[in-house]
C-alpha cells in the first residue's frame, strides 16, 4: 500500500531540477546545440543525394532529431542529486532503502518514472518546436502516431530495465563507472542515435538484434519515419514486449540477490 | 512487547577473501581465493525495556554498528534470534520498518537537491502518515530542534549540525518506538550536541520512546543514558548502569605529576599506566588488576621521578571506558 502513498518519490527529480535553473539551462543549451548540429550534418550529407539506404533527406533527418530529442528522456548521468546506486553504495546510505516500508525496488522504480516523465515533457517541448520549424516531419497517419507511442512506451521500459541492470552491478562491484560508459557507448551505437541502423554491416544489424538496444529507440523511431511499415508493427511490438518481460524477471532475481549485499560500512 | 529489544544469541559471521601479499599472492589469490570467517558478532544476549534509553558502547570494530543493522532488518543474523517491538526485523522487514527510526552518524536519508520540507513530505507518504499528524509532529520537533529556520533550504546546503537535526526528525516523523541512533553527534559542536541530547531524552521521558545508541562521547552517555552494554570483539563484555560501571571499572585512580624536568623520559611502572602527556604534566593510572593503591602508585611516582607538582584525581567515565575498553580487549 505504500506504494500508492509514496507516488512523491517520483517528485524527486523534477522537483530537484526545478530548485537548479541553471542545470535547466544547460539541457535547454544542449539540447539546441545538438538538434541544430545533428540538422545540419544530415542535411549536408544529402547535399549531393535524394535517398541512401533506403531513406531521403528528410526521413534521416527526422529519424536523427527525434533520437536526440529522445536520448533526453532518461539521462544517463543522474549523480547531481545524489541518489544513484553507486553513490548510496558509496556513502553507505543505501541502509536507508532498506529501512522503509516501500521496498527499494519500487522506489526505484517510482523515482525512474518521475525521471522519464520528466525526460518527457523536454522532449515534447522540442518535438513541437521542431515540428513546427519544419525540422521534424509529422507522423504519416495517425495509426503510424499511435503505434509510434506506444512503441516508445515500450522502448522507454526495456531502456530503463536495462538501466537498472547496471545500477544493480553496484551491488557486486561497488562501482559501475565502466558499465555505464560500455552502457552509453552500446546504447547510443545499437539504438541508431549516432546513426540509423541500416547503415551498418548486415552481421552488426544481426549481432545488435540479439540485444536490447535496438529495442529502446531505434524500432519507435524507425516505425515513425516509415523504415518499418505498419504491417510490420505488431512483430515488432511483441519483441520489445518480450525484452520488457525477460529482463523484468532478471532484475528481480538481481533485486533478491542485492538484498543480501547490504553490508557495506564497518563492524 | 510494544517498544521492547529482545536480544538472544545473537552472532553474525562474515566469510571475506584474504589476499595474499606479493605479486604471486595476489595471482593466486585471483585463481584460488582464501576466504576466512570473520565473528562480527558473538552470542550477544540482552534486552531493552519500552521506554528505556541504552548506550551500546565499545570501540571501532566490536561489532555495534552489525548489531544495529540486525536489529533494524537490514542483516539476517548467522544464528540467535532478535525482536523489536514484537517483530523479528530481518524477516518482517517492512513491518518493522514502520516501528522503527534510524540514524547512522552522517549518512543523510534526506534528498540532497531537495528542501528539507519536501524530504519530510516524501517520508510522510512513504509511511502513510495523516497529514495533520505530521503537521503537528513537525510543530514539536521544530520547537525543540529550530528546524523552521532552515527547512526550505535544500538540504546540500545544510550545515552538519542542521544536517543531522533533520535527519533526527525524518527518522522520528512518523512515530516509531523504536529508535536506533548510531554515532548522532559525531562531530558536531557542543551547542548543536546539546541540542540533539535535550531532544532525544524528551522522546525518551515524554513520548516513551525505546532508544538504542552507539557513541564514542562518554558526556553524551553521562546525560542519556542510565544502562550501558559493552560489546568487545563482538561479544558482551558487561550489561549494566553507569554506577555498577564505575563500580567496576572506575574504581581507579590519577596521579597527576608536574615533572622538574619536562624532558625526561616517562616509562610506566609496575602496574601504573601513563595514560597521557599534558604539557609538562604526565598523568599516570592503575594498569591490569594488580594495580597498586593510589597512595602506593604516588609513592612510586615521587621515588622514580623528580616532581615539582603531584595531585591525585577522581577518573571521569573517559577514563573509566578507557579502562573498560583495555581490560575488555583482554577477554
Amino acid at each position: 500500500m505504500a506504494v500508492l502513498h509514496a507516488w512523491r518519490t517520483a517528485r524527486v527529480t523534477p522537483l530537484g531540477e526545478l530548485h537548479t535553473p541553471p542545470r535547466m539551462t544547460a539541457v535547454l543549451l544542449r539540447l539546441t546545440v545538438q538538434v541544430v548540429l545533428v540538422a545540419s550534418l544530415w542535411h549536408g550529407l544529402y547535399a549531393r543525394t535524394g535517398t541512401t539506404a533506403g531513406l531521403d533527406r528528410d526521413q534521416a533527418v527526422s529519424y536523427a532529431v527525434l533520437a536526440v530529442l529522445a536520448s533526453r528522456l532518461r539521462e544517463l548521468e543522474q549523480s547531481a542529486g545524489r541518489d544513484t546506486v553507486i553513490q548510496h553504495m558509496h556513502y553507505g546510505t543505501i541502509v536507508y532503502w532498506y529501512l522503509r516500508p516501500l521496498p527499494p525496488q519500487r522506489y526505484y522504480a517510482l523515482r525512474a518514472l518521475g525521471e522519464q516523465l520528466y525526460g518527457f515533457a523536454w522532449a515534447l517541448g522540442g518535438y513541437v518546436v521542431c515540428l513546427a520549424a519544419g525540422v521534424v516531419e509529422p507522423p504519416g497517419s495517425a495509426a503510424v502516431a499511435g503505434v509510434f507511442a506506444l512503441s516508445l512506451l515500450l522502448g522507454q521500459w526495456v531502456l530503463y530495465y536495462v538501466m537498472l541492470v547496471t545500477d544493480q552491478w553496484c551491488f557486486w562491484a561497488l562501482r559501475n563507472n565502466a558499465a555505464l560508459l560500455i552502457l552509453i557507448f552500446a546504447q547510443n551505437l545499437l539504438s541508431g542515435v549516432y546513426a540509423p541502423l541500416w547503415f551498418f554491416p548486415d552481421w552488426f544489424v544481426t549481432l545488435s538484434a540479439f540485444m536490447p538496444f535496438q529495442a529502446t529507440l531505434s524500432v519507435p523511431l524507425s516505425l515513425y519515419i516509415g523504415r518499418i511499415p505498419l504491417s510490420d508493427a505488431a512483430g515488432q511490438l511483441a519483441i520489445q514486449a518480450a525484452w520488457v518481460v525477460l529482463l523484468a524477471l532478471f532484475t528481480r532475481f538481481l533485486w533478491r540477490r542485492a538484498a543480501r549485499r547490504v553490508i557495506s560500512q564497518g563492524g | 512487547m510494544s517498544g521492547s529489544i529482545e536480544v538472544r544469541g545473537l552472532s553474525r559471521v562474515f566469510h571475506t577473501g584474504v589476499r595474499r601479499p606479493g605479486f604471486t599472492g595476489a595471482l593466486r589469490s585471483l585463481v584460488n581465493p582464501e576466504r576466512v570467517a570473520k565473528h562480527a558478532v558473538s552470542d550477544i544476549t540482552f534486552d531493552v525495556s519500552p521506554g528505556e534509553l541504552l548506550a551500546l558502547l565499545g570501540p571501532n570494530g566490536a561489532g555495534k554498528s552489525t548489531t544495529i543493522k540486525m536489529l533494524t532488518g537490514i542483516l539476517t543474523p548467522s544464528s540467535g534470534e532478535a525482536r523489536v517491538a514484537g517483530l523479528v526485523p530481518y524477516r518482517e522487514r517492512e513491518r518493522n520498518a514502520r516501528n522503527i527510526g534510524a540514524v547512522f552518524g552522517q549518512r543523510t536519508q534526506l534528498w540532497w537537491d531537495l528542501p528539507v520540507r519536501e524530504s519530510f513530505a516524501i517520508l510522510r507518504d512513504i509511511y502513510e502518515v495523516p497529514r495533520a499528524e505530521h503537521a503537528a509532529r513537525l510543530k514539536e520537533f521544530d520547537d525543540l530542534l529550530d528546524l523552521s529556520s532552515f527547512w526550505d533550504t535544500r538540504v546540500r546546503h545544510l550545515s552538519l549540525g542542521q544536517r543531522v537535526r533533520s535527519d533526527l526528525a525524518a527518522a522520528l516523523l512518523h512515530d516509531p518506538q523504536v529508535v536506533f541512533l548510531d554515532e548522532p553527534t559525531i562531530g558536531m559542536d557542543v551547542v548543536v550536541k546539546e541540542q540533539v541530547r535535550e531532544f532525544l531524552r524528551h522522546q525518551v521521558e515524554e513520548r516513551g520512546r525505546t532508544v538504542l545508541l552507539t557513541t564514542h562521547d562518554m558526556t553524551e552517555v553521562e546525560r542519556l543514558a542510565e544502562r550501558v552494554v559493552l560489546i568487545n570483539h563482538g561479544r558482551l563484555v558487561l550489561d549494566g548502569g553507569l554506577d555498577e560501571i564505575r563500580r567496576t571499572f572506575g574504581s581507579t585512580w590519577q596521579v597527576r605529576a608536574t615533572l622538574a624536568d619536562p624532558h625526561t623520559g616517562v616509562v610506566p611502572l609496575p602496574g601504573i599506566a601513563v595514560l597521557r602527556h599534558e604539557g609538562p604534566q604526565v598523568v599516570f593510572g592503575p594498569d591490569g588488576p594488580d594495580a597498586p593503591s593510589v597512595h602506593q602508585a604516588l609513592k612510586a611516582v615521587i621515588e622514580r621521578y623528580e616532581v615539582t607538582g603531584i595531585a591525585i584525581d577522581e577518573a571521569d567515565l573517559e577514563d573509566v571506558m578507557r579502562t573498560a575498553y583495555a581490560q575488555a580487549g583482554a577477554v
